[in-house]
């Protein structure tokens, strides 16, 4: 949506004359600054550090929670460039472009460099003494229960360091928020398997059955997966995995599967249920009870119900039936209704009938040390944190690494729900939209400044203790870690356990010597122990695997039947998490702005995707600005149009439409958290993502659409390399 | 409206900008015998004493005991002052004169010294100081002083470096058309690489 007030003609007359002149004039030598530019040398250094060659140093990604080992080249005292730790089993020496753009977190202009306390509208510098003392003085003053921190996954040292202040000061008040999160799967594998994520193997099966989890995309562990991915499509004995991705939107899993389903939304428990009934019919034995509950399920009521075709149902349990063992996953587009515990109870059922359990769903590895095991959070903690906000329970209220004020939908209003803290304190990289709202901002390091350890969500093999440590010097002598922080509040609260430590380095140095046994260095001198869990950058934990039990069953199963058409809002909106700006959370980093979605090549904006059909329906082609409204607000977007989407919902991506931030992230694109629907899963409580009604109509301007590819699946077509095929005419799911 | 008025604002603004460089482009960098500025530096460095003749007071180190990364790097490297205080920790005869008391100011405050760049390429040139020692030092086997001085000079008769040779594409290319042996011992002769991409990519 460029507003056109100097057209690319004047430019080009104006950069004509410009070049002229520069001829006229002749070049001057201006880049050779001999007697001008100092030339740093070092005072010390280390045998292996030679000006202009790079060495690398290990430590861990802190773009997602996957925890993938990552390598920084440093040059000359600078990070330059991040490559994956071939040591690390999560990612095997693998990146994706969200961890790639890391870099632009760190050198990141907007920022927070000192400590800002709110004076009316605006934050004033202050010191970190002053700082700390204000929280000292504030959290001193309060009801030990209403001090409440409402933090990201956290796990490691900073979450012992977290819920040891929390003892101190006596509160149990921790909120783990997660914008974007499978925990409407994790409770449902919990209920399934004993465990809330089991190790998937997709490299031993032999057909993937994906109900909308974006594995090679944004679920869970997209490095790992991609790789154990690159396995199955190598195959066990030379036969080659087949993936069949089952889902409303296309995602990049969905775009690389050999067969895509566009299913009615929120009927993909009903295909489960249908699949297993197929199965039966095919010659599957299953337990008696499983065979009734699934009975009614027949081929045609199925394919009616989820608009999957009789004959892709058939080759689909064809498929499963052959090929042993196979793999069903369910993931976001699965949960995101308000019977999504149904859905990803009847996908772990079908998981059950066909033996894949203890085959391709293995128990995951234990923690040896369950204090530093990740928190995983979710949106009902959100809400819990809200009531009790609105309870007038909270008086002191710390926030680290969540914005609710962008990502809770509009009808929780956190914005105005905040204001009833009397203190709040944000732990902030950018003046995000939660911390415009705080009293005191405490500017943190950036991941490449600071110490930590990070135990991943999901683990690739054993337990693994990942290492994260300073790549260079702060750029900002005004920032500080958030282990260091914590220490420093610890101290006020028990000093004589803490005062030993002189900061969080020392603390983290002396708790991992502390468990060195362990960590496999028992007979290693504690400096040399030290040294070498630095020069690796994980650690590989002996663990236990948790045990996993098959406990899936058909009691209580209840699907609703697909819902109605709504008259009013006749449309789903589906939120879709790309893989470029996940929750949003990185929107200020420009190469995630500048890289195109994968699906639609879109850049630095927001769009309404939609089926030719839809488009048609409502009258707009490409580039056209619609507005998309629900019961909850409405967001306006330029139109997409694309074959790779039910005809029956849209789909706007998250991430955008920042209201502050930054520079790259403010004002770009709109957004879709905003007028999600307030409708919950009945089982856990979660927002049902997916359940957003809306309408769309025009709203009367048109763009062009900045994308890299061209008009009708682009120049590829003219070139003859890709046939061309109308877009309209496209049907994604005959084609495969 | 505003169209017309914009252009010629933005047209101005280039002449301006244009203008300043042509200003610039005016004082040459180099002078006529291709001597390169003098360049004020914070410790007078007597290069001379540290590696000319012994004949005339000078130490005969070797280029590459201070610039040791010349032959591992694209860089020669100013060395690390940790390397001028290792030696100068135990010449007790030097230790009160100016120059080696403001060095080890430096060394206490754990401040590097503020050197200026005497030898400056454009930033879209590359060029590599371990390729040609290799060849010229360690393949040809030519002494330390006359391989550095084929681009550098006679550093050892200066106290501060100054640059001696233009170090312009036309000087670099009228070396490397030369024929050269291929090593001390070897009758087979090649000259430098002249491909473009060799400095510019």
């Amino acid at each position: 949506m460029i507003e056109n007030s100097f057209n690319r003609r004047d430019f080009l007359k104006v950069l004509g004359w410009g070049g002229a002149t520069v001829a006229l004039s002749g070049c001057g030598n201006t880049s050779v600054e001999d007697g001008r530019e100092y030339v740093t040398s070092y005072v010390e250094t280390a045998d292996y550090i030679i000006p202009s060659i790079g060495t690398y140093f290990n430590s861990t990604c802190a773009q997602c929670d996957a925890g993938c080992g990552i390598m920084g080249r440093v040059r000359e005292g600078r990070v330059l460039k991040l490559e994956g730790n071939p040591d690390s089993p999560i990612n095997s020496g693998k990146m994706c472009g969200l961890g790639q753009a890391g870099v632009q977190a760190h050198y990141n202009p907007d920022r927070v460099r000192e400590p800002l306390l709110r004076n009316g509208d605006k934050g004033e510098a202050i010191t970190w003494e002053k700082a700390l003392q204000l929280v000292n003085e504030k959290v001193a003053s309060a009801n030990p229960g209403s001090v409440a921190f409402l933090t990201g996954g956290v796990s490691g040292h900073v979450k012992v360091l977290l819920k040891n202040y929390l003892d101190a000061i006596g509160s149990d008040r921790h909120y783990v928020y997660e914008a974007v999160a499978p925990s409407v799967v994790r409770a449902a594998n919990k209920k399934a398997y004993g465990v809330e994520m089991p190790r998937l193997r997709l490299d031993r099966a032999k057909v993937v059955v994906s109900f909308g989890a974006d594995f090679l995309g944004t679920w869970v562990s997209p490095v790992h997966f991609s790789r154990q991915y690159a396995k199955f499509r190598k195959g066990v004995n030379g036969e080659r995995g087949v993936l069949v991705q089952v889902e409303s939107k296309m995602t990049i899993t969905g775009a690389n599967a050999d067969r895509w389903l566009a299913i009615r939304p929120g009927t993909e428990g009903i295909l489960a249920l249908g699949l297993i009934n197929a199965l039966i019919a095919a010659g599957l034995t299953v337990p008696a009870e499983v065979a009734a509950a699934v009975k009614d399920y027949t081929l045609d009521r199925v394919s009616n119900d989820t608009g999957v075709s009789v004959e892709h149902i058939g080759k689909l349990t064809a498929l499963l039936k052959d090929r042993s063992p196979s793999l069903v996953i369910a993931g976001g587009a699965a949960e995101g209704y308000a019977h999504g515990s149904q859905n990803a109870a009847a996908v772990a059922l079908l998981n059950q009938v066909l033996g894949n359990v203890g085959k391709t769903v293995e128990a995951p590895a234990s923690m040896p040390f369950p204090q530093m095991a990740p928190i995983t959070g979710n949106r009902s903690s959100l809400q819990a944190l809200n009531d009790s906000i609105a309870k007038d329970e909270v008086k002191v209220l710390f926030n680290c690494g969540a914005n609710p004020v962008y990502s809770a939908p509009a009808s929780m209003n956190m914005k105005e729900s905040l204001k009833k803290v009397p203190f709040k304190v944000a732990f902030a990289h950018y003046m995000d939209e939660t911390a415009m709202e705080a009293d005191l901002v405490l500017p943190l390091n950036s991941s490449m400044e600071d110490w930590g350890t990070v135990v991943p969500e999901y683990f690739a093999e054993g337990a693994q203790l990942n290492i994260q440590q300073p790549l260079m010097e702060k750029l900002h002598p005004g920032t500080l870690g958030m282990g260091d922080v914590l220490l420093a509040l610890l101290k006020q609260r028990r000093p004589a356990e803490y005062n030993g430590y002189e900061d969080y380095y020392a603390y983290l140095k002396n708790a991992m010597v502390a468990i060195k046994g362990a960590l496999g260095g028992e007979n290693e001198d504690d400096d040399v122990f030290w040294d070498s869990v630095l020069s690796q950058g994980v650690v590989k934990l002996t663990s236990s695997s948790n045990a996993l039990v098959s406990s899936a069953s058909a009691a209580g199963l209840q699907l609703p039947p697909p819902a109605a058409e709504d008259g009013t809002y006749p449309l789903r909106l589906i939120p879709a998490v790309t893989p470029n700006m996940r929750d949003g959370r990185h929107a200020n980093e420009p190469w995630l702005q500048e890289s195109p979605d994968p699906l639609t090549t879109i850049v630095w904006d927001s769009w309404v995707e939609m089926h030719p059909k839809t488009a048609a329906k409502l009258g707009v082609v490409e580039g056209d600005i619609v507005e998309v409204a629900s019961k909850n607000g409405a967001i306006k977007g330029q139109v997409y149009v694309f074959s790779g989407i039910h005809p029956d919902v849209i789909s706007v991506p998250l991430g955008y439409g920042h209201e502050a931030m930054g520079r790259y992230s403010k004002g770009v694109g709109a957004n879709a958290f905003k007028i999600l629907d307030p409708v919950f899963d009945q089982q856990t409580g979660e927002l049902a993502m997916y359940e957003t009604r809306v309408k769309v109509t025009k709203a009367g301007k048109r763009v062009i659409v900045v994308k890299d590819e061209g008009p009708a699946g682009g120049n590829q077509s003219g070139r003859r390399i890709a046939l061309r095929m109308a877009s309209g005419k496209v049907n994604l799911a005959e084609e495969v | 409206m505003y169209r017309f008025l914009r252009l010629s604002v933005l047209l101005v603004g280039l002449i301006a900008a244009v203008g300043s460089v042509a200003v610039h482009a005016a004082q040459p960098l180099t002078t006529a015998d291709d001597l390169g500025p003098v360049v004020d530096q914070p410790i007078e460095f007597p290069h001379d004493r540290h590696a000319g003749d012994a004949a005339k007071g000078g130490m005969q180190i070797n280029c590459m005991y201070c610039h040791t990364y010349a032959r591992r790097s694209n860089v020669a490297g100013i060395p690390p002052l940790q390397k001028c205080i290792g030696c100068h920790r135990s010449i007790e005869s030097v230790r009160e004169t100016p120059r080696i008391k403001k060095l080890f100011e430096y060394w206490e405050a754990k401040k590097p010294v503020p050197w200026k760049k005497v030898h400056d390429l454009p930033d879209f040139v590359r060029f590599n100081h371990e390729r040609h020692i290799q060849r010229f030092v360690f393949a040809q086997e030519k002494p330390v002083q006359e391989a550095c001085g084929y681009c550098h000079g006679d550093i050892k008769t200066m106290t501060v470096a100054r640059r001696q040779k233009p170090l312009s594409m036309g000087w670099c290319v009228s070396c490397h058309q030369k024929d050269h042996p291929v090593s001390a011992t070897s009758t087979k002769t090649t000259h430098g690489p002249n491909d473009c991409w060799q400095c510019h990519k």
